[in-house]
């Protein structure tokens, strides 16, 4: 793929992904706001539904997606030495990835 | 060919001023920065919280109490203005509101509302 392909297709991704997160959290946000979680068990119910645990763990890969893009777009902006560039973005990659292993794991083992 | 002005020398800060889209524009990178260090800390209140009662409890007792619930209320602040200023540049990209009296106003719009709502939750939880 061409330099200018990958440039879209990371524009495109970032917007997708954008577009479900979006969703998701007004949703989160509606629906928490209507029928306010009270204890555990009404919030492990809540995120132990099929529907909502696919989203959760849809939402946590585009959250992957969308921080990776947005970061780098960020540190291309600012870092501009390319040893430095490719430390931060080592450590941004880490962070993402680190975050995005625990928070599924969470969602599988109180979910599954 | 015409000789290229010379670069300003004197830069006031205090006497540049940013336009609205441009403050919507440099918030959004700042809250997703923001939204993107504190990741760990979202992950571990998942975490916590699905563990049992008293992870849940521990949980709603870091976002709402102590020193740590100003910083709540800046990731709070983050999410409503990166959420906000996100859906009003993915309406400019489908050509939704690129007007400069409409993108103005959107802008001013996002800004406000985000305040709005990061002031509605600190009031809840300070």
């Amino acid at each position: 793929m061409s330099r200018l392909a990958h440039g879209l297709r990371d524009w495109l991704l970032q917007r997708v992904s954008a577009a479900f997160l979006g969703c998701y959290l007004v949703y989160l946000m509606v629906h928490f706001s209507l029928q306010p979680v009270q204890d555990y068990e009404q919030w492990h119910a809540w995120i132990s539904q099929p529907l909502i645990a696919i989203a959760s763990a849809g939402s946590i890969l585009a959250v992957l997606v969308h921080g990776w893009v947005g970061m780098r777009d960020v540190v291309f902006d600012y870092v501009h030495t390319v040893s430095l560039r490719l430390i931060v973005l080592t450590l941004i990659g880490l962070l993402l990835g680190g975050c995005g292993f625990w928070a599924l794991r969470v969602l599988v083992l109180a979910t599954a | 060919m015409t000789r290229q002005p010379s670069a300003p020398v004197y830069l006031n800060l205090l006497r540049i001023s940013f336009p609205v889209g441009a403050v919507t524009s440099i918030a959004h990178r700042v809250s997703g920065l923001l939204l993107f260090v504190s990741l760990p800390f979202f992950t571990y209140l998942l975490d916590i919280s699905l563990q049992g009662p008293e992870g849940y409890a521990e949980a709603i007792d870091i976002l709402g109490n102590g020193w740590l619930r100003s910083g709540s209320a800046v990731l709070a602040w983050s999410l409503f203005h990166h959420l906000l200023s996100g859906i009003r540049f993915l309406l400019i990209d489908i050509g939704a509101g690129v007007m400069l009296t409409q993108a103005r106003a959107s802008a001013w719009l996002v800004n406000v509302t985000a305040l709005v709502l990061a002031l509605a939750y600190s009031w809840r939880i300070f």
